[in-house]
């Protein structure tokens, strides 16, 4: 489904990402860990389609095509969807209307039937119940003045709804509470499956005991660095990056 | 005042002149003489005014040069049924309907329904022959004639046919709103068209006047339309008056809005600016006696060539007012907008609370937007603020909203629509925001 060959990836001169290299096939869960500043926002946002980082070097295959080609609304029509680490307030935007719009954009673009109203409500509450999200937030600006929590459930609310092929979390769990985790957690189980892939950037081994992972990367100075299965966040959780970063920064100094 | 010679725009001063001489043997003047007498006054005093030019401070931005370049005749009625206004009825609105085309007044397409018992609404030619409305209308001709006028209020005082003059008796709540519906189309030649409204609310009433300016769909031409309106909000009395307004491609808009507020009063002004060739609005308001509320909410959009110039006046005279102003607008193509703000906030005015912001975003390269706040602040004890920003959409919010599978300009009308809205919200009948709205979105679609 997604292959990304010796990426690197730039912004303002600053190589970020340098030679990343990773596959995901449809129906796997990939947890991406590592420290602040690494690059996991990065990749997460190159893959998404942000314009301001320039991709220095690779390739990146998305179903067969050439992702880096597509445009960051075609990206989304073509079932990419990242949660964002930080989303953006929109004033003057009702929530309402932002998640129609959206599901009838992506509907159209793949030559699907468009919801009429009655439908789409009927869609908006099944999602909303799904990531228990207050359904007062939907008369709001878009995230305008959302706590950190409603934010992201916000963002899986649109998951819920656009139904992607691959997201890509990115640190969804940070900032939520306890019963929030769970609920949010479920929501990504529900939606697990066979043709649908995940990747869940966390600083949290926590989350993978509600999502269990296929694998685990730690990306450390634009690499992933290590890569093994659900044991790997444990490790990590138990003796921290240290050990990881010295066996790196050896490897480096070769 | 003295008499001017060096005036750059001799010509056309004198082509209004000679239009006056000969409308007056044209029929639908008033036939009124007190009003003729006013209109003759008007059309004197043109000889002591200069029409603006850009070195004039309150003129900067805006040239009146290719406004005054018309050889204008006075604009004649139409024929129109009532299929032809629908286009500009405001959806589910219940209100007292007058439609005036080319600054006439349409009895057959108006329906002004039977007037409730606290209001008046009568041509000003009618009012001067009314025991109990004279008064009122000729303190305001008399003001708008002898106090600071300028070459638009003086034309509009001499050429006005049709003027109203309306009046919401002491304590009326006066429950529909009156919709002045303007519509213009240019003819063989440019034309001309005037109208004055002279509006009392008088102690402790309430009212609603919505001021509609459309270009009619068959209109090619040049065209003026020259609008001036008074208000006088005496003690405690609330005015709300809406103003939307779509001209032509070569139509041209002045409008001059005037009020003064007693004791207590609350004026608001609703605009939409959805421009023209050239719109230039004046409004202006004097503060009178303590305890008031003015709240200025502008919209204001403009593409391909427009040109839409607001400028705004509070004039804090006295202590314990307040106002609030915010206009926001998009400015795209190589068009052009002009916010000038002014509040003065005199030396008695104390305990004065009073906010302006312009936000703005300019869409285009060759687009441009000249912005001034001009607080002048001469009491000690007040509160204002006020702020300008002129920018471009977020780029992060659009995005945000790509990233969702909305196309490019989707995303990008999307976030222009909610920038305006936040203007328009304040609108407080339902129905009139959501033709506002409308009207936003169709011009999007342009
Ligand atoms: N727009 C930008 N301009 C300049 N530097 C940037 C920009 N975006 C990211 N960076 C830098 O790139 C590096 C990687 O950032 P990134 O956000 O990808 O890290 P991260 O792994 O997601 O960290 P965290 O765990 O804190 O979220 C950081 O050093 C960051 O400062
Ligand atoms: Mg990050």
């Amino acid at each position: 489904m997604l292959k990304i060959k010796n990426l690197k990836v730039a912004i303002e001169e600053k190589e970020i990402l340098r030679g990343i290299n990773l596959e995901v096939k449809p129906g796997e869960v990939h947890a991406i860990m590592g420290p602040n500043g690494s690059g996991k926002s990065t990749l997460a946002n190159v893959l998404a389609g942000r314009e301001e980082y320039e991709v220095t070097e690779g390739s990146i295959l998305y179903q067969g095509q050439d992702l880096l080609e597509m445009e960051v609304d075609e990206r989304a029509q073509a079932g990419i969807f990242l949660a964002f680490q930080y989303p953006v307030e929109i004033p003057g935007v009702s929530t309402a209307n932002f998640l129609k719009s959206t599901v009838n954009a992506v509907r159209k673009a793949q030559g699907r039937e468009e919801l009429n109203a009655a439908q789409m409500l009927r869609l908006l509450r099944e999602k909303i119940r799904m990531v228990g999200m207050d359904e007062k937030l939907l008369q709001r600006s878009l995230n305008e003045g959302f706590s950190g929590g409603e934010k992201k459930r916000s963002e899986m609310l649109q998951m819920a709804l656009l139904e992607p092929k691959l997201a890509i979390l990115d640190e969804t769990d940070s900032g939520l509470d306890i019963d929030a985790l769970r609920i949010v957690s479920e929501a990504v189980n529900q939606l697990r499956s066979p043709d649908r892939a995940f990747i869940i950037v966390t600083h949290y081994q926590r989350l993978l005991n509600y999502i269990v992972p296929d694998f685990v990367h730690v990306l450390y100075n634009g690499r992933i660095v290590k890569s093994g299965d659900k044991s790997l966040a444990l490790q990590l959780e138990e003796q921290g990056y240290d050990w990881i970063k010295e066996e790196a920064d050896s490897v480096a100094a070769v | 005042m003295s008499t001017i010679v060096q005036d750059r725009y001799t010509d056309a001063r004198a082509r209004f002149q000679m239009l006056f001489e000969t409308r007056q043997n044209r029929p639908g003047s008033q036939g009124s003489q007190v009003l003729e007498q006013y209109q003759r006054k008007a059309i004197g005093l043109l000889e002591t005014v200069n029409f603006p030019t850009r070195r004039d401070e309150e003129w900067k931005y805006t040239s009146v040069n290719r406004l005054l370049q018309p050889d204008y005749e006075v604009g004649e009625s139409l024929p129109l049924s009532k299929a032809d206004i629908g286009p500009f009825l405001i959806p589910g609105l219940d209100c007292h309907l007058f439609v005036f085309v080319n600054g006439i007044f349409q009895e057959s397409l108006s329906d002004t329904g039977s007037l409730p018992a606290g209001l008046t609404a009568m041509d000003i030619a009618g009012a001067l022959a009314d025991e109990q409305a004279r008064p009122a209308a000729e303190a305001a001709l008399n003001r708008l004639l002898d106090g600071k006028t300028d070459a638009f209020k003086l034309l509009n005082a001499a050429f006005s046919q049709h003027g109203l003059f309306i009046r919401a008796a002491r304590n009326a709540a006066v429950e529909k709103p009156l919709y002045l519906l303007h519509l213009s189309a240019s003819g063989d030649k440019a034309s001309f068209h005037n109208h004055m409204n002279l509006v009392a609310a008088e102690p402790n009433s309430e009212l609603s006047v919505i001021e509609g300016f459309f270009e009619l769909p068959a209109s090619e031409g040049a065209y003026f339309h020259n609008q001036y309106t008074y208000f006088h909000a005496g003690d405690n009395a609330h005015i709300h008056h809406y103003r939307l307004q779509r001209e032509g491609r070569e139509g041209f808009l002045v409008s001059n809005v005037e009020i003064e507020q007693e004791g207590g009063s609350t004026y608001a002004s609703y605009a939409l600016d959805l421009g023209g060739r050239l719109v230039r609005n004046n409004l202006r308001t004097r503060l009178n006696a303590p305890g008031t509320t003015t709240n200025y909410w502008g919209a204001y959009f403009a593409k391909g060539e427009q040109h839409i110039d607001n400028h705004t006046f509070i004039d804090h005279a006295v202590p314990h007012c307040v106002s609030n102003e915010l206009y926001k607008g998009i400015i795209t193509d190589r068009a052009s907008g002009v916010f000038n703000g002014k509040v003065l906030v005199r030396k008695d005015a104390q305990k004065t609370n009073a906010f302006q912001q312009n936000n703005s975003l300019v869409l285009s390269d060759k687009a441009s937007m000249d912005t001034k706040p001009e607080l002048e602040i001469f009491a000690d004890d007040v509160r204002c603020s006020h702020g300008a920003t002129i920018g471009q959409l977020d780029e992060g919010a659009v995005f945000y909203l790509r990233s969702r599978g909305l196309p490019d300009a989707e995303a990008r009308a999307m976030l222009q629509h909610a920038f305006l809205a936040e203007a328009a919200e304040n609108m407080k009948l339902e129905a009139v925001r959501l033709y506002a709205e409308q009207l936003v979105h169709s011009k999007f679609g342009e």
